[in-house]
């Protein structure tokens, strides 16, 4: 019996447009296969209008595939660049998440990356501790310091209902200005170039043994799995999207709604910082004024085609790493301009926000 | 079905409805539905929730296409006081149906908030190229049509700042405005307080006297058989019976609509027992009138229902807020079982055993993203039943929910589908899911029937009667005086954040209670 569900009155937020001889209407429920297909149908779309760009720009399809698949993931090299590429991606990608699932958008992805960067250079260059848990204390540094900078916009937030968009925002600005304080001052190089001296041995990420690609692999993993088990598995994913979708109502039943968004967008800001962690421990071994440039586009992009789910978010996070690494080369050997892999992003985000249309409303088209 | 005595049988057909069937998937949202409407008509349509109205009337709106069936409208009167032919109306096209004369005022409304009344009304109209809205026009044609239909309102006052009433007259006025000659009205007076609804019908009736055809979406009975001159009752998807309504009576509607027998719910005698929640002259400083409470006492014992009955917006959403732990009380005292409050937190009040039945509760009673079992067990997943060190047993979860689909009767594809695809009579059968198994002392129930249908009401006073046997104490806030005069066995009226004493039920009637609803105390008719 199913009368009374599938009746729900459209409410006229989904009043549907009459095009001429185009009509939609909303789907009342569709099949998960359903879905993905539809999302599979938008996304080739957007590779195939990728393609043609690319094309026209003068590189053959066959260079194409030479580049974004051949040598990019079926390759040991390109593999073991995606990966790297990817570590960081992962991890701001899931603070994203984190943060958007409660509905704070915390647009201050790069801020709190900079923040956990300096967090861990902080043990780094002063020395503290002896040398064999010298690394652990930088992770520690590194989610200390991006939690540190989500707290004065939690705390506007919460108590003077200030929006985060804004507060987040500007404080990437401010921790950037932070880092230039740093790094033309007390942690100045003595090579008189704007960045922090180069770390010791023990203080790097080991590498695992598969081109350049070090531990951080393996910490970004982890976080993966750690999220996933919060929001999927745990009580307070449950909360956190009960609060997410519906503030009022979680307080009414009783669902401890602050606790809920603190702990979310404190964990949000950790992962960023954690990010800035393996940036630095893993591969820049050093601070420099540019470590943190795109984290924070890349984290949303990565949060929104993931639908803000962690395991999702692992693997967009991989593909997209694949992206950057087969137009890095695109660029070089084709001569392209760098924002042919914003392009190709933003493409794709496209596409598969287009495919929403499809989700939500069935298309009927009549003939007069 | 005797179509002969109503007074339009000679009025010409301004709209027909012809074999109407539209299927979702598998469900037949209506079954070759035939529908006349004659000029200065008024036709209810009834049925249940989910019997296919709105479906129906999204068809007639151009909302939803057809797949068999078409829709026939008056074409142009071409002489004066002649008929038009009967013509079919573009499917699927909204504009189509404007254009022929249709008007449709939603149960939500569809008014730009941040404009006046009058932009309200005028917006779309003009030219789309004209660079703004010239109202000066406008202004005296819809003083015109306030003046010859009686609809009043403000038309320079941003519609935020209207009542609910206001609002609906704004969109009645709106659909004239564009020279409506079909109204159609989705369950109009669901937001309405009594008075405002006996207003509406006033209004309706004289508009259908002036040649205004109007369907008059409805689920509840007395309302229909005061307003309409005809009446069609949807069931399931297919047309079950229409009649004049000198020919109706309730219990035939409501068989009707039902499709069965409804069994009237009724309270058996129970002493009280001991004061389970007291309110001592609780004082509520709220931002205006709606929000505030005066030196409010009241008493809930065990095993009774005291019933709150009141024009909404006289402070029940405060005296609610206060009971769920929401709204701290700036003076007086609040005493649950014995024991003054200290802390007013909607955690610790759930916890102590009260329930709350949310008044609006599509917003504040379910996540509609979340899916049925989500919903059923939000409020007790801190129970080891349900999770073990923080890991939510998703398996004791979704038999919990299972549990309570069957036992409530929840009509839905199953526990993990999403709550939003439920009706508003599942959604507060859900509710009662979540609150009332877990036998709760207090039951803070506030507008609980407020827009379902028959069977839905009989189900939650059968629900409350079944908790207070079992010796809960329910608060039940409601604008429905017969439901209160039904389930309470006490009842106090608020009225301007004031409340009136508890009085048994049995000393009251419906003219006492409705004057002090309206304000009249007993100190001033005394005075």
């Amino acid at each position: 019996m199913t009368t009374e569900t599938v009746s729900s009155n459209p409410t006229p937020a989904e009043a549907r447009r009459g095009l001429g001889r185009v009509t939609l209407e909303v789907r009342q429920r569709m099949p998960a296969w359903k879905h993905g297909l539809i999302l599979a149908l938008s996304l080739s779309c957007g590779l195939a209008i990728g393609v043609a760009v690319l094309w026209a720009s003068g590189v053959a399809p066959k260079g194409i595939y030479e580049e974004f698949v051949l040598y990019t993931f079926f390759n040991a090299k390109g593999l073991a660049n995606v990966l790297v590429e990817c570590t960081p991606l992962i991890l701001v990608g899931l603070s994203a998440a984190m943060a958007f699932r409660v509905q704070f958008w915390n647009i201050g992805l790069e801020g709190q990356l900079i923040l956990g960067g300096m967090g861990a250079a902080f043990f780094a260059l002063n020395d503290i501790g002896p040398p064999e848990t010298r690394l652990a204390l930088m992770l520690i540094g590194g989610l200390a310091g991006g939690a540190l900078w989500t707290v004065i916009p939690l705390l506007l937030k919460l108590k003077l209902n200030v929006n985060e968009i804004i507060s987040t925002l500007l404080l990437n600005y401010v921790a950037f200005q932070l880092l230039q304080d740093r790094l033309y001052g007390a942690w100045q190089d003595p090579d008189r170039f704007p960045h922090s001296p180069q770390l010791e041995s023990v203080e790097r990420l080991p590498r695992i043994g598969f081109g350049d690609v070090d531990s951080g692999i393996w910490v970004a993993l982890a976080a993966g799995i750690v999220v996933w088990w919060l929001i999927q598995r745990a009580r307070i994913g449950l909360f956190m999207t009960f609060v997410g979708s519906n503030a009022r109502m979680s307080k009414a039943i009783g669902l401890p709604v602050t606790a809920v968004v603190a702990g979310s967008v404190l964990l949000s800001g950790a992962l960023s910082g954690l990010a800035g962690f393996v940036v630095v421990a893993g591969q820049e071994y050093r601070l420099t004024t540019t470590f943190s440039g795109g984290y924070l586009f890349s984290g949303i992009v990565i949060a929104f085609l993931a639908r803000n789910n962690p395991l999702a978010a692992v693997v967009v996070a991989f593909l997209l790493g694949g992206l950057y690494v087969g137009g890095q080369s695109i660029q070089i050997f084709y001569n392209l301009p760098a924002g042919v892999i914003d392009l190709l992003q933003a493409i794709i985000v496209m596409s598969v926000t287009a495919s929403e249309l499809f989700v939500r409303y069935r298309i009927i088209w009549r003939r007069a | 079905m005797s179509e002969t005595e109503t007074d339009h049988t000679d009025a010409p057909v301004v709209l027909a409805l012809r074999d109407i069937t539209k299927r979702f998937g598998p469900l037949v949202a209506n079954d070759a539905i035939n529908l006349e409407l004659r000029r200065g008509e008024i036709l209810a349509l009834l049925g249940e929730n989910g019997a296919g109205k709105t479906t129906l009337m999204n068809i007639l709106f151009g909302h939803y296409v057809a797949d068999e069936g078409e829709v026939l409208v008056e074409g142009e009167v071409l002489a004066e006081g002649g008929d038009g032919a009967l013509v079919p109306l573009e499917p699927g096209s909204p504009h189509a149906a404007l254009d022929a004369g249709i008007g449709m005022v939603h149960q939500h409304f569809t008014l730009a908030e941040n404009l006046t009344g009058l932009e309200n009304i005028v917006l779309g109209t003009g030219s789309r190229l004209s660079p703004r809205l010239s109202t000066g026009a406008a202004r005296r044609n819809v003083a015109k049509l306030m003046t010859r239909s009686g609809l009043t309102v403000d038309l320079d006052v941003q519609v935020t700042r209207l009542t609910v009433g206001e609002k609906q007259r704004v969109e009645i006025l709106k659909a004239l405005y564009r020279d409506a000659r079909i109204l159609v009205m989705d369950e109009p007076t669901a937001v309405l307080t009594p008075q405002e609804a006996e207003g509406l019908f006033e209004t309706v009736r004289w508009l259908a006297t002036s040649g205004l055809a109007v369907i008059f979406i409805a689920h509840k009975l007395a309302e229909v058989l005061a307003v309409s001159d005809r009446i069609a009752v949807l069931r399931g998807g297919k047309k079950v019976g229409e009649m004049a309504r000198a020919d109706a009576d309730r219990r035939k509607i409501a068989e009707l609509m039902v499709g069965r027998d409804v069994p009237q719910s009724r309270r058996t005698p129970r002493k009280p027992g001991v004061p389970l929640l007291e309110l001592n002259k609780v004082g509520v400083a709220g931002a205006d009138a709606r929000q505030s409470l005066h030196e409010v006492s009241l008493t809930v014992r065990e095993g009774e229902i005291v019933g709150i009955a009141g024009v909404s917006g006289n402070g029940q959403a405060a005296l609610a807020g206060v009971v769920a732990g929401l709204t701290v009380p700036s003076t007086g005292e609040m005493i649950l079982y014995g024991e003054k409050v200290t802390r007013f937190d909607p955690r610790r009040f759930s916890r102590s055993g009260i329930a709350r039945i949310p008044e609006d509760r599509h917003h504040d009673g379910v996540v509609g993203a979340m899916t049925v079992a989500e919903n059923v067990a939000i409020e007790e997943v801190r129970d080891p039943a349900y999770q073990r060190a923080g890991f939510v047993r998703s398996k004791a979860i979704r038999a919990r929910a299972e549990t309570a689909i069957r036992d409530y009767d929840v009509r839905c594809p199953g526990p993990d589908a999403p709550a939003r695809l439920l009706s508003g009579g599942n959604i507060q059968k859900l509710i009662l899911a979540r609150v009332l198994d877990r036998n709760p002392r207090v039951i803070l129930a506030n507008q609980p029937t407020r827009g379902l249908d028959v069977g839905a009401q009989t189900e939650v006073h059968r629900r409350l009667l079944e908790a207070r046997e079992r010796g809960a104490g329910v608060l039940l806030i409601s604008e429905d005086l017969d439901e209160l005069m039904i389930v309470s066995d006490r009842i106090a009226v608020i009225h301007d954040g004031r409340l009136s004493e508890e009085l048994p039920t049995e000393t009251l009637d419906r003219g006492t209670l409705g004057l002090m609803m309206a304000g009249h105390r007993d100190e001033e008719d005394a005075a």
